[in-house]
C-alpha cells in the first residue's frame, strides 16, 4: 500500500488515483454548473460574486470597530439604568411568587425562605434631553446620557459567571467556540496589518472578582491568528514580542527571512495553508515590535485628555489606562477591543462595593465615549457598556438597607451602546415594576450578537465556518436583527 | 369519420350543464349559492387542468384528421362544463369582478358552450370542410386566452412580466406623500395580492378609501390611529407569525418603509399632503427624505470595476484597502505611518483614485503631492486629515470634492483662511474642527454661513470642566433616598 502511505505522510498531497477519482467527479459538477449558471465560464476578469468570500462585509457597514467595556461579574442593573420606584415602595416584602413563577436560584440563595425586595441605596435621576434614568452612582455616564442606548430588556440562560460570560462571548455556554471578536476579525479582515485585529485589555477593581479565562478570547475552530491578543499593562504588552538582549532589529530580519524559506520548502511540501499564515504571523510580530509600543505611549496624549479619562490613566493596568489605550487602539485600526473590567459580583457589600466599581469606570467610560466623539469616531465606533447577566430584585442574606447583597439574575438586565450606527439617546425595553420579568422588547444573547454584527455589516447567517461536519455560526440557530436599535 | 353513438341519458345530461350555465353566465350577480357549492368552487383550479389537456388533444386529433374516441370526446365535453360551472362557483364569493375576472369567465364560459356545440353537431361539422378547421382552432385559441387570463388571476398581472420591466419614474423634489411614497411602496410590496383581481382577505390596496374600508379583518388603516391600524400591526409581527405581512416566501418590507407607513398613518393618511407641508423635523419628513436619498449601493453602483489582483498590489502592511462591502466597487483606505515614509505609497492610489469612497490618511507627515491626489479622489465622501501638515492653501485645492460630507481637520495648523474653503463644500454634513489655528470669531461666522453643517468643536467647555474637576464619587450617597 505504497499509495495510502505517502498520503498518510501528506495528507493534502494528492496522488495520481486520488486525482482521476476527483476529476472525474469534478467534471461532471462542471457540466452541470454551466448548464445551470450560464455565466459560469464568462470571464471577463471582473470580480466573482462569491458571497462567501471573506475579509469584507456583505453590506456597507454602519460600524468599523466595536470597544467592549466589559463589566465581569455582573452589575446590578437596579443601582445602575433600572430605575424601580416599586422596590423602594415595597421595600422588605417577600417577592411574588407570581413574579418569580419558579425561576430557578443559584445555590447561594436557594437555602432563603424569603426574598424581601431591595431598593437601590442610592438615588436615580433623570438626565439630558432624552430623560434617560441614571443612577448617582455614575455622574459622568449620566452627563453622556443623549449620545447612549440604554437597553434594558437583555436576557440570558446563564445563571452562573462562566457559562454566562462564556455565552456573551462565544454564542455558547458551553466553551471550545470562537470569541466574537474572532468571528469579527475572521468575517471583517483586518484594517492595519502591524495590529492583531482583536486585542484585550483586561483590569481588576476591588469589588468581589470572578476569573477571567482566555478561552474567552480564543479563536476557537477559527483560523489562530484571529485570536485575541491579550495586551499586559507594563514593559512586555506582548510576551515574547521584543528580541532577546544583543539582538539588532537586522539580524532579527535575517533570521525571519531564513525561516521564512524554510517555512516555505515545507509548505511546498506538504500544501498545508497553515504554514502560509504562519509566516504571516511572524511578519505581523516582526512589525508589531514597533506598532505595538507606539501604540502603547501615551506620553503624548495632552493633558487636557489625560484628565478627561482621570489621572488613573497613566497608572498601566488600571481601567483608565485601558479605555485610553482602547481609544488608541481603535484609532490604529483594531476591529474588536474587548476590555474586561473585574470586581462587579456583589452577592454582599453591595453599597459599598458598587461605589468603588463605579469610581474606577464611570469617568473613563464616559471620557471614552466624548473623546471618540470628538474625533468623529463614534460615526465609525461602537461601544458597549455591560456585563454578563443580572441580579436580582431582592436581597441575598440578612435583610440591610445600607449592606445588603444580590444574587445572579438571567432574566433581564441592563447595557448601553454608543455610536456605530445605535441610535443614541434612546432606551430600549421595559421590565416589570419589579424590574424582574421582560415586558416589552426583549434581546436575547443571540439577538444581540446578531444586531451588533449587522452593524458591522455581516449578515449572522452568512457568516459560517464548517467544523466537525457542520456549519457553524456565532449565533449558532437564533437570533434576530433588532432594527430598532439601530439608526 | 365515424358517427359517434351518443347515448341519450348523456345528451340530456350534457343539455341541463349546458342550460345551467348559461343560466349562471347571464344571472351570476344575482345568485346566492349554498355553502357547499361554495366550498366545491374551490376544486375549480385543481379541476381546470383536465380540461386544457383534453380539449387541447381533442382539437389536435381533428385538425390532424386522426379518430376521436367517442369516450374521449364525452369526458372531455363533462370536463369542460364541470369546470366552468366550479368557475362560477368560486367566483360567487367576489362581489367586485375586476377586468381580468370577468374577461375569464366569459371566455371560459364560451368555451364550454362551444364544446358543447362541437359534441352536439359532430357529423354536421365534419361534412363542412371550410368549419371543419376552424372550430379546432377556435377551441385552441379559446383554451389560450381563458388560461391566460386565469393564470394572471391566481399569479399577479405581472406575473408574466420581463424581470425588472415594472420601473418606476423618479420622486420628484417635493413629493406627494401618497401618490409618489405611500402608494409606491404599496404597489411595490402588497397590491399583487390586493388588486381587484386577486382580492385576498378582500383587501383591495389601490387607493385610500379601499385602505379604509379593508377586508376580512377589518380597515386595513384607521387615520390617526397607527397602533390599531391592520395593516401596521401585521407589518410588525413577527415573521414566523401566520398573519405577518407579507406572507412567507415574499420580501419583508424594509424597517423605513415601515416606518413611513406607520409615519403616514399617524400624520392622518392624507392623499393631498406634499413633502414640504411638513415641518423639516417632523418625523414623516425626516423618514421620507431617508427614503429619497439615493442608497449608497445604488449611488456606488457605477464605479469603474477594479479588480481584486489591483487592490492587493497597491495595499501594503501601512496602506489597507477594503471594499466597502462585498460586491462594491466603492473603497475605503486607512493609511497608517511606517517606521520610514514615502509619499509614493499613497501616490499609488491614483489608478483607483476614482473609486475613492472613504480615504483615513490621519496623522501622516501629507504633501503637496498626497494633496493633489487626494483631489482627484472625485467620489470622495470622507476624509480624515486629523494630525496631518496640511495648510490652508493645501486645503484649498480639495475644493473640487463635491460629494464630501464627513471631514476631520482637527489637530492641524489651518486658521481662518479656510473658512471659504468650507463654505464651497456643498454636501459637507459634519466638520471636526478644534485645536486649529481658528479663532472662536471665525468658527462662529462659519457656523452661521452653513446652516445644515455640523460642526464638533471639541468637548464643551463646562462638560469638560466637570470631568476634570468632579471625581465619581456619588455624592449624594444615600441622600436623595427619603
Amino acid at each position: 500500500m505504497k499509495g495510502s502511505n505517502s498520503k498518510e505522510e501528506n495528507p493534502l498531497k494528492v496522488n495520481r488515483r486520488h486525482f482521476f477519482s476527483q476529476l472525474s467527479v469534478g467534471i461532471g459538477s462542471i457540466a452541470l454548473g454551466s448548464l445551470l449558471i450560464p455565466d459560469l465560464f464568462k470571464g471577463g476578469g471582473i470580480e466573482t460574486t462569491d458571497l462567501s468570500k471573506l475579509g469584507i462585509p456583505h453590506f456597507a457597514p454602519k460600524a468599523k470597530r466595536i470597544i467592549y467595556l466589559f463589566q465581569a461579574g455582573a452589575p446590578s442593573q437596579f443601582e445602575t439604568f433600572d430605575h424601580k420606584p416599586t422596590l423602594r415602595k415595597r421595600m422588605g416584602e417577600d417577592l411574588p411568587e407570581s413574579i418569580r413563577n419558579g425561576q430557578r436560584l443559584t445555590g447561594m440563595t436557594s437555602g432563603q425562605d424569603k426574598f424581601p425586595l431591595m431598593p437601590p441605596a442610592i438615588g436615580f435621576q433623570q438626565h439630558g434631553k432624552s430623560g434617560q434614568w441614571i443612577s448617582d452612582y455614575f455622574p459622568h455616564i449620566a452627563k453622556i446620557a443623549d449620545d447612549i442606548c440604554i437597553v434594558k430588556s437583555l436576557h440570558t440562560e446563564a445563571i452562573n459567571h462562566d457559562p454566562a460570560i462564556t455565552f456573551f462571548q462565544t454564542g455558547s455556554q458551553i466553551s471550545g467556540r470562537p470569541s466574537m471578536g474572532s468571528w469579527l476579525s475572521y468575517g471583517l479582515g483586518s484594517e492595519n496589518k502591524n495590529l492583531p485585529s482583536f486585542v484585550v485589555l483586561t483590569s481588576r477593581g476591588k469589588g468581589n472578582s470572578q476569573g477571567l479565562y482566555s478561552k474567552l478570547w480564543s479563536s476557537g475552530f477559527l483560523d489562530s491568528k484571529h485570536q485575541g491578543v491579550l495586551l499586559r499593562s507594563g514593559k512586555d504588552p506582548v510576551l515574547y514580542l521584543n528580541d532577546p538582549d544583543g539582538i539588532t532589529r537586522s539580524e532579527k530580519r535575517h533570521l525571519l527571512d531564513q525561516v521564512s524559506s524554510l517555512n516555505k520548502m515545507h509548505q511546498v511540501e506538504t500544501g498545508d495553508d497553515e504554514i502560509e499564515s504562519r509566516i504571516a504571523q511572524y511578519e505581523m510580530a516582526y512589525r508589531m515590535q514597533m506598532s505595538v509600543p507606539d501604540v502603547m505611549d501615551i506620553s503624548k496624549e495632552p493633558e487636557d485628555i489625560i484628565k478627561l479619562y482621570g489621572e488613573d490613566c497613566q497608572v498601566p493596568g488600571t481601567y483608565a489606562a485601558n479605555a485610553l489605550q482602547a481609544r488608541r487602539l481603535a484609532e490604529n485600526g483594531v476591529r474588536f477591543i474587548q476590555l474586561y473590567h473585574q470586581g462587579w459580583d456583589q452577592h454582599g457589600n453591595l453599597p459599598n462595593e458598587m461605589a468603588g466599581q463605579a469610581i474606577d469606570v464611570d469617568k473613563a467610560s464616559a471620557a471614552l465615549v466624548l473623546d471618540l466623539k470628538q474625533r468623529g469616531m463614534l460615526e465609525d465606533t461602537l461601544v458597549i457598556w455591560g456585563g454578563e447577566f443580572g441580579r436580582t430584585n431582592y436581597c441575598q442574606g440578612k435583610f440591610d438597607p445600607t449592606n445588603y447583597g444580590r444574587d445572579h439574575h438571567p432574566r433581564a438586565f441592563s447595557i448601553w451602546m454608543a455610536g456605530g450606527g445605535v441610535k443614541p439617546g434612546i432606551s430600549y425595553g421595559e421590565t416589570d415594576e419589579f424590574g424582574y420579568n421582560i415586558i416589552k422588547d426583549p434581546v436575547h444573547i443571540n439577538d444581540f450578537h446578531a444586531t451588533l454584527m449587522y452593524a458591522m455589516g455581516l449578515d449572522h447567517e452568512q457568516l459560517t465556518y464548517k467544523y466537525q461536519g457542520r456549519r457553524f455560526r456565532l449565533t449558532d440557530v437564533a437570533g434576530n436583527v433588532i432594527n430598532d436599535l439601530l439608526t | 369519420m365515424a358517427t359517434i353513438s351518443r347515448p341519450t341519458w348523456f345528451n340530456y345530461l350534457l343539455l341541463g350543464l349546458s342550460v345551467f350555465l348559461i343560466f349562471c353566465l347571464v344571472f351570476s350577480a344575482y345568485i346566492e349559492l349554498p355553502p357547499l357549492l361554495n366550498w366545491l368552487g374551490k376544486l375549480h383550479p385543481l379541476i381546470l387542468h383536465f380540461p386544457i389537456v383534453l380539449l387541447l388533444g381533442l382539437a389536435l386529433l381533428a385538425l390532424f384528421k386522426k379518430h376521436i374516441p367517442p369516450a374521449l370526446f364525452r369526458i372531455t365535453v363533462l370536463s369542460v362544463l364541470l369546470t366552468a360551472i366550479s368557475g362560477f362557483f368560486l367566483a360567487s364569493e367576489i362581489t367586485d369582478k375586476g377586468d381580468l375576472l370577468v374577461r375569464h369567465q366569459w371566455l371560459g364560459g364560451g368555451l364550454a358552450i362551444l364544446s358543447a356545440l362541437w359534441y352536439a353537431f359532430e357529423d354536421e361539422i365534419s361534412q363542412k370542410k371550410i368549419i371543419k378547421n376552424t372550430f379546432p382552432g377556435l377551441i385552441i385559441l379559446l383554451v389560450l386566452g381563458t388560461g391566460h387570463y386565469g393564470g394572471m388571476i391566481t399569479h399577479g398581472e405581472d406575473f408574466l412580466d420581463f424581470p425588472k420591466m415594472t420601473s418606476y419614474g423618479k420622486i420628484p423634489e417635493n413629493p406627494m406623500v401618497y401618490q409618489d411614497i405611500t402608494a409606491r411602496i404599496l404597489d411595490q410590496n402588497c397590491v399583487s395580492c390586493h388588486n381587484p383581481n386577486k382580492k385576498k382577505g378582500e383587501l383591495l390596496m389601490t387607493s385610500i378609501s379601499a385602505l379604509q374600508k379593508g377586508g376580512k379583518s377589518g380597515p386595513a388603516i384607521i387615520p390617526k390611529n397607527a397602533e390599531e391600524s391592520e395593516i401596521i400591526r401585521r407589518l410588525k409581527l413577527p415573521k414566523e407569525d401566520e398573519e405577518h405581512m407579507p406572507p412567507e416566501g415574499k420580501k419583508p418590507l424594509s424597517q423605513l418603509e415601515v416606518d413611513i407607513l406607520e409615519q403616514w398613518i399617524t400624520y392622518g393618511a392624507s392623499d393631498t399632503l406634499q413633502l414640504y407641508d411638513l415641518n423639516e423635523a417632523e418625523p414623516l419628513a425626516v423618514l421620507i427624505r431617508e427614503f429619497m436619498a439615493p442608497d449608497a449601493a445604488s449611488k456606488w453602483a457605477n464605479f469603474t470595476p477594479v479588480a481584486d489582483s489591483t487592490l492587493e498590489r497597491l495595499g501594503s502592511d501601512y496602506l489597507t484597502i477594503n471594499r466597502i462591502s462585498d460586491q462594491s466597487n466603492a473603497l475605503a483606505v486607512d493609511a497608517y505611518l511606517p517606521p520610514e515614509y514615502d509619499s509614493k505609497q499613497i501616490l499609488k492610489l491614483q489608478t483607483v483614485s476614482s473609486n475613492i469612497v472613504e480615504l483615513d490618511l490621519s496623522r501622516l507627515p501629507l504633501g503637496e503631492a498626497e494633496i493633489s491626489l487626494i483631489a482627484q479622489c472625485k467620489n470622495l465622501e470622507w476624509l480624515e486629515l486629523d494630525g496631518t501638515p496640511v495648510t490652508d492653501s493645501l486645503l484649498d485645492s480639495l475644493s473640487v470634492l463635491s460629494q464630501l460630507r464627513f471631514l476631520k481637520v482637527y489637530s492641524t495648523d489651518i486658521t481662518d483662511k479656510s473658512i471659504p474653503f468650507f463654505k464651497k463644500l456643498k454636501n459637507l454634513k459634519q466638520l471636526y474642527l478644534w485645536d486649529t489655528g481658528l479663532s472662536k470669531e471665525g468658527l462662529e461666522s462659519l457656523g452661521e454661513l452653513t446652516p445644515g453643517l455640523f460642526i464638533n468643536e471639541g468637548i464643551e467647555e463646562p462638560l469638560k470642566d466637570f470631568f476634570i474637576n468632579t471625581d465619581s464619587i456619588p455624592t449624594q450617597h444615600n441622600s436623595s433616598l427619603k
